[in-house]
């Protein structure tokens, strides 16, 4: 298998002649709208990043935990990179499923994002904790 | 931040499903000049015209492009030349925007938006990768944006 067939997956094309799509060009505002909402998760994927960085720079080192703000703050940051890639294929297959009529395939980002939070939010809590008992 | 969204809205019944390759807005029933033409055209604005569709896309854009501003600025404070690299994504991202209130009217919307989504893309990786290595090596700065 090539190399741009085994990583196709991650990076398809939604055009007509890319993947051999053809389709038909759907109504422009629903392409719009799925547009839009890459760019939502986009600027999500930013917030996170900005997060991140923010608890690793800028928050005072917790005591008794010595690399509690990069436990809490790196995968806030690796998240924020996988959520602009799952954007994009979120959108390819949205753009594709839209051009050929079907409905719209689930989404799981909100799922992995909701978990994600979640996780970090206890997590943070147990550093909080850790660092009060010490 | 916007939630993820459900299917788009469906055109109302009076509306067409799509108006065609091209993405002319203004070629559905009810338009003069269209097969069924000379008929009242009840539609919702909206659906007469993708433009307050293609605004409400500038718009984001906009916001995105801003989205990276702020984040130069605020990387800026901690690590300079981390910060001027992503401060120089800005107007990249607000040149996409503009392409995408320009071009899209003609050509086929999804050949248009790929390239420009797949560098929004890229941008952002890149953006956390220099994020991460900034979080991993560089000195921290508590306090450093009071």
């Amino acid at each position: 298998m090539s190399w741009s067939g085994r990583w196709a997956w991650l990076w398809p094309g939604a055009s007509a002649g890319e993947d051999g799509d053809q389709g038909s060009e759907p109504d422009p505002r629903f392409t719009f709208a799925n547009e839009r909402t890459f760019l939502a998760w986009s600027r999500t994927a930013l917030a996170l990043v900005v997060a991140g960085l923010a608890i690793v720079q800028l928050l005072p080192p917790f005591p008794g935990v010595p690399a509690g703000r990069h436990l809490l703050g790196v995968p806030l940051i690796v998240l924020g990179a996988v959520l602009a890639v799952a954007a994009y294929s979120e959108w390819v297959r949205n753009q594709r499923a839209l051009r050929r009529g079907e409905p719209l395939p689930r989404s799981v980002m909100p799922w992995i994002l909701a978990a994600t939070i979640a996780g970090m939010a206890v997590i943070s809590a147990v550093v909080l904790l850790v660092s009060a008992i010490r | 931040m916007t939630p993820a969204p459900g299917p788009p809205e469906p055109p109302g019944p009076g509306g067409p499903p799509h108006t065609g390759p091209g993405g002319s807005p203004h070629t559905g029933p009810g338009e003069p000049g269209s097969p069924l033409g000379g008929a009242a055209d009840d539609r919702e604005p909206e659906e007469r015209d993708a433009g307050l569709a293609r605004e409400r896309t500038a718009l984001a854009w906009t916001r995105t492009a801003i989205a990276f501003g702020a984040l130069g600025g605020a990387v800026l404070k901690v690590n300079v030349v981390t910060g001027l690299i992503i401060l120089a994504m800005t107007p990249m991202v607000w040149q996409l925007g503009r392409i995408a209130r320009s071009d899209s009217a003609g050509a086929g919307l999804s050949a248009v938006s790929t390239t420009r989504l797949r560098l929004i893309t890229v941008s952002i990786v890149v953006v956390a990768l220099l994020s991460l290595v900034v979080a991993l090596v560089g000195r921290s700065a508590p306090g450093a944006l009071r």
